[in-house]
C-alpha cells in the first residue's frame, strides 16, 4: 500500500507533468482560457489515463519491445474514440460539457508518456495510482494557469456559471491579451521560472 | 532459421491484429450509437425549439424548415443556420414569428476563441434579434439593429450574417410554398 501511495504522490508536485515533466503543453495552453474548461480537460484526461495505463499495463508483456509506441497509440486512439461516441450517444449531459474535450485528449502527450514510461514497465495497482497522481497534478497545474488567465483577461471568475469574484478595474477594461494565445505562453513562462526559483521543482 | 524469421515476423503480426481489433471495436461501437447519436440530437432541436415557442404542441418538418404548431394553429417557423466563425463553424437555431419577424435565436455549437467569441452563446446576444424585422439584422457598424459583442467582432458578425442571410432563403422558399 506505501507504493501505491508514493507512485500516486509523485504525480502531483515531484513529477508534475505540466511544470515539471513538461507534458501535455499544447492541449494545455489551448484550454486554460477559463476555469470551466480547465476542469473539463483535467476530467476528461484523468478517465483516458486511466483507461489507457490500465490496459497497457496488462497487455505489458505481450507487446514487442520495437512496435510498442505504435500499438500505444492504437490503442489510445481506439479508447478515446470509443468513450467519445459512447458518452455521446448515452451520457449526453456528460458529452456536452467533455465532447470537446476528448477528441483533444488524442494528441495529449501526457497519455502517451504515462504510457511509454510508467504503464509499460509496472504492474497494474502502481500503473492506476501513477495515472491518479498525474491527473491530479495535471488538474492542480491547469486549475492555476487558468485561474490567472481567466482573472486577468476577463476580469472575472466563475465556475459552471457561477461567479466567484470580480476584479475592481479588470472588470471594465480586462487585459484580453491574456485570453489570447500569447497570454498562455506568458502566464505559463512566469509560472516555471517562480516554480524554478521557489526550487518547488529539481531539475533531475 | 525459421524460428528466428518467425520471431522478426512477430512484430508486424502482432500490430496487424492490434490494428484490426481496434478498427472493429471502433465500427462496432459507431454502429450502436448511430441511431442514439440522432435520436439526442432530434431530441435536443426539439427542446430549444419547445423553448423557443413555449406553446409548441407539436411540429413538421419539411424542405429543412419546421413549422410549429399549436394545438393545429401555426404559430412560427424554425431553421437551422450555418454561421464562419474565426475558429470553424457555428451551427444557430433560428426562429421566426412570421416571415418578417425573428422570434429568437439559440447558438447549437461553436467553436469560437474561449472568454471572447464564444460569448455569442450568452443569453444577453441571443436576446437581442428577438422581435427585430429580417431586414434590420446586421451589426449596428453596417446600419442594422444589432449590438456586436466587444472584441468579438468576427462571431458576432458571422452569426449576424448567417441568421440574415438564411432567414431570407427561407422566407423566399415559404412564400414559394403557398
Amino acid at each position: 500500500m506505501g507504493k501505491f501511495w508514493k507512485e500516486f504522490a509523485k504525480g502531483i508536485v515531484i513529477s508534475n507533468p505540466l511544470f515539471v515533466l513538461a507534458l501535455g503543453f499544447c492541449p494545455a495552453l489551448a484550454v486554460s482560457t477559463s476555469v470551466d474548461n480547465a476542469i473539463g480537460m483535467s476530467v476528461g484526461v484523468a478517465f483516458v489515463l486511466l483507461g489507457s495505463n490500465l490496459i497497457v499495463s496488462t497487455i505489458r508483456k505481450a507487446v514487442p519491445n520495437i512496435v510498442r509506441i505504435p500499438v500505444f497509440i492504437v490503442i489510445i486512439a481506439t479508447f478515446v474514440t470509443v468513450v467519445n461516441l459512447v458518452f455521446h450517444a448515452f451520457v449526453p449531459s456528460l458529452y456536452e460539457s467533455l465532447g470537446i474535450y476528448l477528441p483533444l485528449i488524442v494528441v495529449n502527450c501526457i497519455i502517451l508518456g504515462r504510457a511509454e514510461a510508467f504503464a509499460s514497465k509496472n504492474p497494474i495497482t502502481s500503473s492506476i495510482a501513477d495515472a491518479l497522481g498525474v491527473s491530479i497534478g495535471f488538474l492542480l497545474a491547469l486549475f492555476i494557469i487558468s485561474f490567472l488567465r481567466e482573472s486577468l483577461g476577463t476580469g472575472s471568475v466563475s465556475i459552471f456559471g457561477f461567479r466567484l469574484f470580480t476584479l475592481p478595474v479588470l472588470g471594465d477594461n480586462p487585459m484580453t491579451l491574456f485570453i489570447l494565445p500569447p497570454g498562455a505562453f506568458l502566464v505559463m513562462a512566469l509560472l516555471l521560472a517562480l516554480f524554478r526559483r521557489m526550487g518547488v521543482m529539481k531539475n533531475e | 532459421m525459421k524460428v528466428k524469421t518467425l520471431m522478426g515476423v512477430f512484430p508486424i503480426i502482432f500490430i496487424t491484429v492490434v490494428v484490426f481489433a481496434s478498427v472493429g471495436l471502433v465500427t462496432w461501437t459507431d454502429s450502436i450509437t448511430t441511431d442514439k447519436i440522432e435520436e439526442q440530437e432530434e431530441q435536443q432541436i426539439q427542446s430549444m425549439l419547445k423553448e423557443m415557442f413555449p406553446s409548441m404542441s407539436e411540429y413538421t418538418f419539411e424542405d429543412d424548415i419546421y413549422t410549429i404548431y399549436s394545438d393545429g394553429a401555426g404559430v412560427g417557423y424554425a431553421f437551422l443556420a450555418m454561421g464562419k466563425g474565426s475558429a470553424g463553424e457555428i451551427k444557430i437555431l433560428v426562429g421566426l414569428e412570421d416571415e418578417t419577424t425573428i422570434k429568437g435565436i439559440t447558438i447549437i455549437s461553436q467553436s469560437e476563441t474561449p472568454g471572447l467569441g464564444d460569448r455569442i452563446t450568452e443569453d444577453s446576444f441571443a436576446s437581442r434579434f428577438a422581435g427585430l424585422n429580417i431586414e434590420d439584422i446586421a451589426l449596428t457598424k453596417d446600419g442594422g439593429e444589432i449590438d456586436g459583442i466587444t472584441g468579438a467582432t468576427i462571431s458576432s458578425g458571422a452569426v449576424v450574417d448567417a441568421v440574415r442571410a438564411t432567414a431570407m432563403e427561407k422566407v423566399k422558399s415559404l412564400k414559394e410554398r403557398e
